[in-house]
């Protein structure tokens, strides 16, 4: 009788998945969204828009700060002080000159001052941005930014009737 | 002399990858969903102004987006070409996001300010369906560093005839 070798049954274990691959995926989309999360994203300035003043009947009890923004960028508090030079489109971050057209410090202690007789009778400091049609909007964003720094937020924006 | 056998090791070798994999999970969702929540639809096509005090945008939930253009010279090469792609003709000067546009975008230029009101509006309407407050719902201007100021304030114009207040300078950190 001839004699079946029986091949011996290879042991199955239990069923394995290959996971490797799919950490890897895993880790891709973890890196890809690591990065874009801390990509530099867009920040913001708030402003109200204060009501019309003849409907409020009552005059404000502090006179509303002006800033006057003319066509080159230069800035002006309550019309006769200089508180930014021209705008400079060709200065690079970095640079002094970038750094002194974003910093506009005069303006900021002016607008803390109007800040501080406001809250000592008890009522939010309105200033009133004025800018020639052609001022670039970089130069009104700096000057949001300084209303933002002097913690002011309620502003009126007004264009001048010609440059 | 008898072979000695060697002990079989009884320690499984495997680490176990399951908790690692729940951990790269959740870290991955936590990601996602902050990725998307600050999204608000941005053009490319605008250069944007940098500002030394400006917050973190934390929730753009009830932003109206209006994009506000510098005159075609003034943008790079790059930009031009996805402004003309998208608006298909000249003197656009603001641009929202409209889902019913094959560009997914849609320009007004300066004599379609009723237009842009009216978007304004619409959207105002749509946000307030949802109830949300009405001071969250707030413009988000999105204006090329270049832009006239006439442009930004036209904008404003605009919204407040919309009867909405609140406005967002959109910025990017300064860098000096």
């Amino acid at each position: 009788m001839a004699r079946h070798k029986s091949r011996p049954v290879e042991e199955q274990g239990e069923p394995e998945m290959e996971i490797s691959s799919m950490i890897d995926c895993c880790f891709l989309l973890l890196i890809y969204f690591l990065v874009a999360t801390s990509l530099v994203s867009e920040k913001k300035l708030d402003v109200n828009i204060p009501g019309n003043p003849s409907a409020g009947g009552t005059p404000p009890p502090v006179e509303p700060g002006r800033i006057d923004v003319s066509a080159n960028g230069a800035i002006t508090w309550n019309g006769d002080m200089p508180v930014g030079e021209p705008y400079d489109a060709s200065a690079q971050p970095g640079t002094a000159a970038y750094k002194a057209q974003r910093h506009l410090d005069q303006l900021v202690e002016a607008l803390k001052t109007l800040k501080e007789q406001a809250v000592a009778v008890d009522t939010e400091p309105i200033v009133m941005v004025t800018g020639a049609p052609s001022t670039p909007h970089q130069r009104i964003v700096d000057v949001m930014a300084a209303l933002a720094e002097a913690d002011i937020h309620t502003v009126g924006l007004n264009t001048t009737a010609s440059e | 002399m008898g072979k000695k056998k060697r002990p079989q090791d009884d320690v499984n070798g495997n680490p176990n990858m399951s908790p690692m994999i729940d951990c790269c999970f959740l870290l991955l969702i936590f990601f996602v969903v902050n990725a998307t929540a600050l999204t608000v639809s941005k053009d490319p096509s605008i250069n944007m102004p940098s500002a030394v005090s400006c917050s973190e945008l934390k929730d753009a939930n009830g932003c109206i987006v209006v994009n506000i253009f510098a005159d075609p010279d003034k943008m790079s090469e790059k930009a031009v070409k996805k402004y003309n792609e998208t608006y298909k003709r000249a003197g656009v000067i603001w641009g929202v996001a409209d889902s019913n546009e094959a560009s997914g975008s849609k320009g007004f230029t300066q004599d379609e300010g009723q237009l842009l009101s009216d978007y304004i509006s619409k959207q105002k309407e749509f946000y307030k369906a949802k109830n949300m407050d009405e001071k969250n719902i707030r413009i988000y201007l999105r204006g090329d560093l270049a832009a006239p100021w006439e442009r930004t304030a036209g904008a404003i114009r605009c919204a407040a005839a919309a009867g909405v207040s609140n406005m967002v300078f959109g910025t990017l950190p300064s860098r000096g």
